[in-house]
């Protein structure tokens, strides 16, 4: 798992995770809760109304004409909320039209969604042609404007009672569950706990109910609370039209009576403003309901509205505790990065993921730093290009190019650093082009932000960076899904060129491609290093591939480097026991040697152990290693390692706890 | 193989006509389907009406016979298509000499006028706000006031249409509260008029406005924030690019592909919603014609309106269909359209 990013267990369903009786659960979700007590409180007024208010007042004639509520003058007491032109109590008719408008609302969203599942369903799953027509159907369907249809057929049909009406909006409630259902399967159908589910035998009912409709229910009740919205506001749009049932009382019917009345422009405001009051309120709670909802579907958004919050929390300002200036260890470094640490402050705890990393890349060396996924590598590569994402944060150390620290560096300083001394070859290329503008436009921006050329020698210098990386020149016009992996990932090198850089940070620049194209990405970094000179960190957890490019490696576990060494006495000789562990575990064709699990699990990043942080894994373990942490030391030349197995003192203790 | 391919224009294509058929054909099936057929219908009312009518069968056998409602349904139904095809719908009931072509076509620009000055707007306002709000760099002040603007988001257009009228046109009496311009002045070409049509037209296109962009909004809010957490949106960082510039061009730029999308696929709505505004405000549109046309019965004006309307929209889909591939390169490669 790589910490602070929002990582899902693929293979298990996350909406076991989510249990709806726990603290925790996201259906706690405030704006939906808020959202549907505005609306159960609108609903209690309908239904609990008619046993403390007479509704027959609610008829013609029932009381005096046009009487003001009773706050204002010439109100009556018997007639709270006032009467209308026709003498009819306006509490009594707003108690009998607010369930009403309620009922057909829910009725047509509810059937409406009915359909599209089973639509949707079919699509999604059946696929092939049923897919196309269902498909073709609803897109062409939800461009139609509902209402003109509906006030055509309403003007033909008398809609007797509010099941009529709401059987009819039902026919144009489909489309949007449709849609939805449809594009759900199809993603849920490609996560591995679905297919693990398909490949253990599972009949397909069982896995649309099982595993993936508990998944997608956020997105349907999402879409359900929209839906009854519409629904209601087309019925009130015909009833305020004059075209909805004229014999039951309804919010819309009420508007309609009052505005062709005249009550507007006879200030009759008591006529007209309680069913739109009631009706913003409704439609207010579902609005809050469904934005409610669409957190809980899509946690991302969530997380951007709370990172916020946790980020005042933490304090604006980078409260960076810088490392003394100058402290540089060697002479000749490119880059040096000095005890950083990096931590994430998430809900649960502030997460460790970088402890005091030191370590520093010499001018025109490729310095590979390796570990497993999740121990910080990727962690210290965003560090050291200062864009650790929220909730992360560099809460120490210094980066140094050229004796500029970085870390302290901001805004234009900062930018102009950026890319002229440290360039980034990143670790997705599928993704990390801009995919609606031409490679042209993004090479040439990254050059343009930091030098100002022409136009003519402008497109001979990206000319040249394509050559340069072994791609034909016609790739300037294309458009990233133009190109295929190996080639994205030879533009960014072009790109990471474009100004000479110092420094390039290459993460894990290989590791989305297959094994040929791999060799020949490989093959461009080494040339285009030896060319320029540039320096390199290569961020990657394959030992084979870091042999044949890397010349010193840096290994990390849980946020800490434990080994740096020249690659040749890193292979030939590991000194710490993670680092023959990653050494081990590269395969090997002559023999075939049973795989060496270590026991134990990483320790919570949150709450590190006193002593050595492998301790938990290590089979050499002792009591030194649980107390008190190794610092990283030079054991031979050039050699670090972090490791009480090499200090003298350690055999001393274990000597004098034998004795 | 860029822009428009021969593959995507007739796909598109295609569809529109798909998306015409159907709605006309709604229009055509539904109130057949119904209990009891129109001219019955009409007939009863109107003897409701009159108390009573003589030879009230005979009546209905002639009406039916010059509505073409004799005929058995397919052949009715390949007659209305024909009509269709040449915009022929008959003459006004309500306004006889009239035709109900012209009558509708006199509708027209009001409503396209209104409907695409508010569209625009509110699109335009709703996209910036949205992306402003799901953007990391946004400015403090700016990220605690934007959300004011999704006040009104919730509420129907026609519902705030009633509270301007009631605040702004009668208790205020800044602006006029109906109709598209006022009898005084002479339509036409000149300043006064012009001032006066603009004048008409605040109040509807501010109800349409303050109450759709929320929606706009609230939908970029969403799509910028899946940007921001791109690989190439980071990547633009690391060059060292403007804030401005990642802004536009690596996050509104992309983040405004599904909200486009979104527009095509609402305008269906938005027409639907300013039937009622027009209503609401008198705005002689085709809503507000529409809606007289139904009060006077006049089924073929409704006929003719409804054709149009569904024509017009599924026109104005096209049209964005066909500009898509130019905003978004990557189009006509899916297979699988969203």
């Amino acid at each position: 798992m790589t910490v602070g990013q929002q990582t899902v267990d693929e293979t298990t369903s996350p909406a076991r995770g989510w249990g709806l009786n726990t603290w925790d659960s996201p259906w706690l979700n405030f704006k939906f809760l808020l959202g549907v007590a505005i609306v159960g409180l609108i609903l209690l007024f309908g239904l609990l109304g008619p046993l403390f208010w007479d509704t027959d007042l609610a008829y013609t004639g029932a009381g005096p004409l046009n009487k003001p509520p009773v706050w204002q003058e010439g109100g009556l007491p018997e007639h709270p909320l006032g009467t209308e032109s026709n003498g009819r109590d306006m509490l009594a008719q707003l108690i009998l039209a607010t369930p009403s408008s309620l009922k057909v609302g829910f009725l047509a969203a509810i059937i409406g969604m009915g359909i599209g599942m089973v639509l949707g369903s079919v699509a999604g799953y059946v696929g092939g042609w049923w897919d196309h027509v269902i498909r073709t159907l609803s897109d062409s369907a939800v461009t139609i404007p509902a209402l003109v249809v509906l006030v055509v057929i309403a003007s033909y049909v008398q809609m007797t009672d509010t099941t009529a009406m709401a059987l009819i909006l039902a026919a144009f409630a489909w489309p949007g569950p449709t849609r939805l259902v449809r594009s759900q399967i199809l993603t849920l159908r490609e996560r591995s706990y679905v297919r693990m589910a398909h490949l253990s035998g599972a009949p397909a009912l069982e896995i649309m109910f099982v595993e993936m409709l508990p998944n997608m229910l956020p997105w349907l009740a999402a879409s359900l609370t929209g839906g009854i919205s519409v629904a209601i506001l087309g019925a009130t749009g015909l009833e305020v039209l004059g075209l909805g049932p004229t014999r039951v009382p309804s919010l819309g019917l009420i508007i309609n009576q009052a505005t062709t009345n005249a009550a507007l422009v006879r200030g009759l405001v008591w006529w007209w403003l309680p069913p739109i009051i009631i009706l913003m309120v409704i439609f207010v709670g579902f609005f809050l309901m469904t934005i409610g909802l669409d957190e809980i579907a899509n946690p991302r958004i969530r997380q951007f509205s709370s990172t916020r919050r946790e980020r005042a929390a933490a304090g604006e300002l980078p409260a960076v505790e810088h490392a003394e200036l100058g402290g540089g260890e060697e002479e000749d470094a490119a880059l040096e990065v000095d005890d950083l640490h990096v931590h994430y402050f998430t809900p649960r705890g502030e997460v460790i993921a970088a402890n005091g990393v030191d370590f520093s890349v010499r001018k025109g060396e490729i310095l590979g730093l390796v570990g497993e996924s999740g121990c910080g590598k990727t962690t210290v590569a965003m560090a050291i290009l200062q864009v650790v994402q929220p909730p992360g944060r560099i809460v120490q150390g210094a980066v140094r190019i050229e004796d500029r620290d970085l870390v302290s560096l901001s805004g234009r300083d900062l930018r102009e650093v950026r890319w002229r001394d440290l360039a980034l070859v990143p670790q997705g290329a599928m993704n990390s082009l801009n995919p609606v503008t031409p490679i042209r436009e993004q090479m040439a921006d990254a050059i343009l932000a930091h030098e100002n050329v022409g136009r003519l020698e402008l497109e001979a210098r990206i000319l040249g960076l394509l050559n340069d990386v072994g791609l034909p020149e016609r790739v300037i016009d294309m458009y990233p899904h133009e190109l295929s992996g190996g080639m994205k990932q030879r533009v960014c090198i072009a790109m990471a060129i474009a100004l000479n850089p110092q420094v390039i940070i290459a993460d894990e620049p290989t590791s989305a491609l297959d094994v040929v194209v791999q060799r020949v990405v490989a093959q461009t970094l080494l040339e285009v290093k030896e060319r320029l000179g540039v320096s390199m960190v290569m961020i990657g957890h394959d030992m084979g591939l870091q042999a044949q490019l890397v010349d010193r490696i840096a290994v990390m576990y849980a946020g800490n480097l434990v080994e740096v060494a020249p690659v040749e006495s890193a292979f030939s000789e590991p000194l710490h026991p993670y680092t023959q562990l990653l050494i081990e575990s590269i395969p090997s064709i002559k023999e075939r040697k049973p795989l060496n699990v270590t026991e134990g699990l990483t320790h919570d990043l949150r709450n590190p152990p006193p002593g050595c942080i492998f301790q938990f894994r290590c089979q050499h373990v002792e009591q030194i290693c649980r107390e008190r942490r190794p610092e990283l030391v030079e054991r031979e030349d050039d050699h670090l390692v972090a490791c009480w197995l090499y200090e003298p003192e350690r055999q001393s203790m274990i000597e004098l706890e034998e004795a | 193989m860029r822009g428009l391919t021969r593959e995507y224009v007739l796909q598109r294509f295609l569809m529109y006509l798909l998306t015409i058929w159907l709605g006309s054909t709604l229009i055509f099936v539904i109130p057949r389907l119904a209990p009891g057929d129109p001219i019955s219908e009409m007939v009863g009312r109107l003897s409701l009406d009159a108390g009573y009518i003589e030879n009230a069968d005979k009546l209905i056998e002639s009406w039916k016979a010059r509505f073409g409602l004799d005929a058995p349904i397919h052949v009715q139904y390949f007659r209305y298509w024909g009509n269709v095809f040449r915009l022929n719908f008959g003459y006004s009931l309500s306004h006889f000499p009239t035709e109900a072509w012209t009558m509708v076509s006199d509708a027209l620009p009001w409503s396209l006028g209104l409907l695409t000055v508010a569209t625009v707007l509110s699109f335009s306002i709703g996209v910036t706000i949205g992306s402003l709000m799901g953007w990391r760099r946004t400015p403090r002040w700016l990220q605690l006031i934007l959300p004011g603007s999704l006040t009104f988001t919730a509420i129907p257009y026609f519902m705030f249409g009633i509270m301007l009228i009631y605040l702004v046109a009668f208790e205020l009496d800044w602006l006029p509260a109906t109709g598209a311009y006022s009898r005084r002045v002479d339509p036409g070409w000149n300043l006064p008029f012009i001032k006066n049509v603009l004048t008409h037209a605040i109040l509807p296109v501010v109800s349409i406005v303050l109450t759709s962009m929320g929606g706009w909004a609230l939908g970029m809010r969403g799509l910028m924030i899946s940007v921001n957490n791109e690989d190439y949106f980071l990547l633009a960082q690391v060059k060292g690019l403007s804030p401005t510039r990642i802004f536009f061009r690596y996050g509104v730029r992309n983040a405004i592909l599904p909200a486009l999308t979104a527009l095509a696929l609402g305008l269906g709505g938005l027409i639907s919603g300013s039937i009622l505004v027009e209503f609401i405000f008198a705005y002689p549109g085709t809503g507000y014609t529409l809606y007289q046309a139904i009060i006077s019965q006049d089924y073929t004006v409704t006929q003719a309106i409804a054709n149009l309307i569904i024509l017009v929209t599924a026109t104005s889909v096209f049209l964005l269909d066909l500009l898509y591939p130019f905003i978004d390169p990557r189009i006509t490669y899916k297979r699988n359209m969203r």
